[in-house]
């Protein structure tokens, strides 16, 4: 860029790609983020707190032993999806408090600004498991046969939260009723993946031969299928 | 050269009309001003030329070289300030520059972007949280964050507001470094601003 006598200035233009402007969103989005912390907070707290309360309350001696790995999914993933939904579904919101919505409409492509914000989620969810998962192991006691499987459980699971609640996030962001539109187009949305993931989960852990796998294989689909449709909605919902 | 037409166009919220059936065409080096009173539509106005609000009727077309500009490209080609959008507030001057450049798809150069913001006297602002400035810094800043890409349709909503005198200057020049460029649409109803204008549209009428 150079100005010129008058104020204005020449921009040396290079080609820009959905995947250039995503990636400049999420990196704005992890800046800003390392400095006011609200959704690493808000996460991290509900995440930690229902954790520490699942584990005193239930600990590793009050289940059967032959029914932990069916309700050690189910706890896992309750604390999960709620820690995600406390925090991404301002994703959108915080841009259109904050004033910023109008000037990211005229500046990126309204898929790249999904990704982007997709990217932002994924990372979130991403540092939640990286922290959650070992530590619910930990002081859970919870044996997991097969290793490989529960952890591509995790990351399908997660890619697929993601994905959903970016949507939802987006979808809420300019209506008055935010938290209760959120929870209540939440549930029907996230579901069939919660539900997969458990069973999924607990298939992984009882070390059923290879059982897991279709789990992981729905779950992928699943966040295949959302990105794809989002990517074809998003627009309509982001344009007035 | 670009070209701005707008026909017939109106926006109403449910019953109440804010303005209907406004039409006018300018060309690279037009400058025109909408005024009105408080609540008649001006900002409205900018909005749906910029794309960011439909029209409930009428057309808005953009023009380059004789090459219709389709509504999903116009961001490209369209440059605006208004009090309602708003930087990133927990982004210094610098970052806000940069994450515009790269949204944008311009080649980002950190010693250029000082020289753009020496320019607009925030330089030894570039290193600070945009939260800590004044309004008036914010409004140089919003006008940068308009310019970086060169836009042929200018869209100023109030552009001097809360400027000083430096500030004001640097609006003059770009009105006037815009003729040579592209189009301006000024909505105000400061006196100051309507007369860098060629024509006037007054939505009160």
């Amino acid at each position: 860029m150079h100005p010129t006598k008058s104020g204005r200035w020449i921009t040396q233009t290079v080609s820009s790609t959905y995947l250039t402007e995503a990636v400049a969103i999420w990196l704005r989005d992890l800046r800003s983020e390392f400095r006011t912390r609200y959704a690493v907070n808000s996460i991290l707290m509900f995440a930690l707190t229902t954790l520490v309360a699942v584990s005193f309350s239930i600990g590793s001696f009050r289940i059967e032993e032959s029914e932990r790995p069916f309700l050690y999914a189910v706890l896992l993933w309750i604390i999960l999806v709620f820690s995600a939904l406390s925090g991404l579904s301002r994703s959108f919101v915080k841009e259109q408090e904050a004033g910023t919505m109008d000037i990211l409409k005229l500046s990126a492509r309204p898929q790249a600004v999904f990704l982007g914000k997709l990217f932002f989620n994924l990372t979130m969810l991403g540092a939640l498991e990286l922290i959650i998962v070992p530590a619910f192991i930990l002081l859970m006691e919870y044996k997991i046969r097969f290793p490989g499987c529960f952890a591509a459980m995790m990351v399908t699971g997660g890619i697929g939260l993601g994905a959903g609640t970016t949507l939802v996030a987006a979808m809420i962001a300019q209506a008055d009723a935010r938290g209760a539109l959120f929870s209540a187009l939440s549930f029907p949305l996230l579901l069939p993946l919660i539900i997969t993931a458990i069973k999924g989960s607990e298939r992984a852990a009882y070390g059923i031969s290879a059982a897991g796998w279709p789990e992981v294989k729905i779950a992928a689909a699943y966040a295949v299928i959302m990105i794809t449709v989002s990517l074809l909605l998003f627009p309509l919902i982001w344009e007035e | 050269m670009c070209t701005l037409k707008v026909t017939g166009i109106g926006k109403y919220f449910s019953e109440t009309i804010l303005f209907k059936d406004i039409s006018f065409a300018l060309n690279s080096g037009d400058v025109v001003a909408i005024t009105g009173w408080n609540g008649s539509g001006k900002s409205t106005m900018l909005r749906i030329l910029a794309g960011l609000v439909r029209p409930s009727a009428g057309l808005v077309e953009m023009f380059c070289d004789n090459k219709s500009i389709p509504k999903k490209s116009r961001r490209q080609y369209v440059g605006m300030v208004a009090p309602a959008l708003s930087l990133y507030d927990e982004l210094t001057a610098i970052e806000n520059m940069e994450f515009f450049c790269r949204v944008r798809g311009i080649a980002y150069d950190r010693k250029s972007c000082f020289n753009i913001l020496e320019r607009v006297d925030l330089v030894k602002h570039a290193e600070k949280i945009c939260r800590t400035f004044s309004s008036g810094m914010k409004q140089r800043l919003k006008l940068v964050q308009a310019l970086i890409h060169n836009p042929p349709f200018l869209l100023l909503d109030e552009p001097g507001c809360n400027l000083d005198s430096r500030g004001i200057k640097s609006v003059k020049n770009i009105i006037s470094d815009q003729r040579t460029c592209g189009i301006t649409v000024i909505a105000s109803n400061e006196k100051r601003e309507v007369d860098y204008a060629d024509s006037i549209i007054n939505l009160s009428n």
